[in-house]
């Protein structure tokens, strides 16, 4: 379990980054990108949205130690939970973008398609794939 | 046999003796999610996280089917084969079916089978329909309650305690069901505080639905000056009228996963409110406001008021049309003024106002249902709110420099 406390310790130390950045660049108004990631400038996904990625954060750094007991693993999965809510509401943004077609068609191109899920991704969506970590620990948590 | 309290104590001491029985107890992950939840410290950041999904997901599905597909269906179909079809452009009742001749999209047509299916159909269905499938689940998940347990320190200081946070959520969906669900409130001071802040500060799944589509950006804005309204109203309220706000105990019942027959009849039921209800409404919005447009009485009330709107509220005359129109149904108040020409600030007024001015007619009838002497008490507040708060959003436009 000692390898759990550092990955969400480090994990914790990311989400919280990302999220002060987010609100960071939802002051100055402009989207800014880092790599494959990006951090949306509107208030709403950036501002709110930011804000509960720095609570996200907050949740695994405080239940990192000894994140086998169960209390200290809830916290944990509350941190991942919020997580998966905001990367599933980009998701579901991206979604519901790509499928109409602009002016001209009822139903968009399958290269406008395809294009909406290429990079650059938000934040959360980002953390999502280290979140799901905690599934393991989930599991491990039922079988004891 | 009277008992004292002591008495009374003893008695269940015994009782409870005889009858639990005491063992080691295993909590589970689920059982320390529920607590994390509740307490406040950690339950705030959850309910901040579940409100932004919510908001997140409406916008998403209602921005697909409304911008993705109705706008196109209406703007580019239906509208020009009315105008084309329907004989002698120039008659009032074109004007009252189809509405202006020249508009080339359904929010500017303001016909009864323009505008008023548009509104029904294209953008208030698929925001109604989001809404009361996202409300199920949080109920039928059972987070709910622990939202009411959350909300009740807040909820008591303007006289009310945690489970207010019902009516005020269903409300959200429709007024009507919202104003029913006040019952579950003990106290008639309780219930006369719930109903006047429903009526006034609540909008409707509808109107939320119309505000995301015409003022995306300045929703958020409207939204906060209506959450302030809530609580300094609710608190003035809290200290004026007379009566009691007892405490209560609240069942907080585990995490459970929805089960998908009970999510589809909940959503039909409430579904089938708006079918019965919302449409005709919409429909007979618009013949009394084209009727009232075409019998010059919208322009003499616009004038007559003028001084008012103008002056007082920072708005332009010609609000004065949606603002009846906002008698009959809120949606098509704000589809009515997305068409008049002001500045943003005059915009988020503009709507403000529409959602604390007189609650719609089938909110109307259900707070005379629960009382005249309430319904009158709440009309008294209602027009002190709408002269006090709207000035007061004229004089805080004026301040910043944006009105």
């Amino acid at each position: 379990m000692k390898f759990g406390s550092i990955y969400f310790a480090l994990l914790g130390a990311a989400t919280l980054a990302c999220g002060f950045a987010d609100l960071i660049v939802t002051i100055s108004k402009d989207a800014y990108s880092l790599g494959i990631m990006e951090f949306p400038g509107e208030m709403f996904r950036g501002g709110w949205g930011g804000l509960v990625v720095i609570f996200a954060g907050l949740f695994y750094l405080s239940g990192a130690k000894n994140v086998s007991e169960i209390c200290q693993l809830s916290k944990v999965v509350m941190g991942s939970i919020l997580i998966w809510l905001i990367a599933g509401c980009d998701l579901l943004a991206m979604i519901t973008e790509s499928i109409p077609g602009g002016e001209d068609g009822w139903f968009n191109t399958m290269g406008g398609f395809l294009g909406t899920y290429a990079p650059p991704y938000t934040p959360a969506m980002v953390l999502l794939p280290f979140s799901m970590v905690t599934i393991l620990y989930i599991y491990k948590a039922k079988g004891s | 046999m009277r008992l004292t309290a002591d008495e009374r104590w003893n008695l269940i001491d015994e009782i409870s003796k005889e009858t639990v029985s005491l063992g080691e107890y295993n909590e589970t992950l689920r059982d320390v999610l529920g607590e994390v939840t509740v307490k406040p410290l950690t339950g705030i950041p959850v309910v901040i996280a579940v409100l932004y999904a919510f908001w997140s997901v409406f916008g998403s599905f209602a921005g697909f089917f409304t911008d993705g597909f109705f706008v196109k269906i209406f703007d580019k179909h239906w509208l020009p084969w009315w105008q084309s079809h329907f004989p002698d452009t120039w008659s009032w009742l074109y004007y009252i079916v189809v509405g202006d001749p020249m508009a080339d999209n359904c929010f500017e047509a303001f016909g009864m089978l323009t505008s008023g299916l548009f509104v029904a159909i294209g953008v208030v269905l698929p925001a109604v329909f989001i809404f009361y499938l996202m409300l199920t689940l949080l109920e039928d998940v059972g987070y709910l309650p622990r939202l009411a347990v959350l909300m009740d320190t807040v909820l008591h200081k303007i006289g009310l305690h945690g489970y207010a946070i019902v009516p005020t959520i269903l409300s959200l969906g429709c007024n009507v069901p919202g104003v029913a669900a006040t019952r579950i409130l003990e106290t008639r001071k309780e219930r006369f505080v719930m109903m006047t802040l429903l009526a006034i500060f609540v909008p409707c799944g509808a109107q939320l639905g119309i505000m995301n589509d015409v003022i995306p950006d300045t929703m958020g804005l409207v939204l906060l000056y209506l959450i302030a309204g809530y609580l300094t109203t609710g608190f003035i309220l809290n200290k004026i009228i007379p009566g009691k706000s007892p405490e209560i105990l609240m069942d907080v019942p585990p995490f459970q996963k929805p089960l998908l027959s009970n999510l589809a009849l909940k959503i039909w039921m409430r579904m089938k409110g708006f079918f019965t209800d919302a449409i005709p409404y919409v429909l007979l919005g618009v013949l009394v406001v084209n009727v009232l447009y075409l019998a010059g009485f919208i322009q003499w009330l616009g004038s007559a008021l003028s001084p008012v709107f103008v002056y007082w509220f920072g708005v332009p005359e010609e609000t004065a049309g949606p603002l009846i129109a906002a008698f009959l149904r809120k949606d098509l108040a704000v589809a009515q003024l997305s068409v008049i020409e002001m500045t943003w600030y005059q915009m988020v007024t503009a709507v403000v106002l529409v959602s604390i001015y007189f609650p719609c007619l089938a909110t109307f009838m259900m707070l005379l249902k629960e009382g005249r002497k309430e319904l009158l008490g709440s009309l008294v507040v209602l027009i002190a709110v709408v002269t006090i708060f709207g000035g007061l959003l004229h004089l805080i436009g004026i301040l910043a420099g944006v009105a």
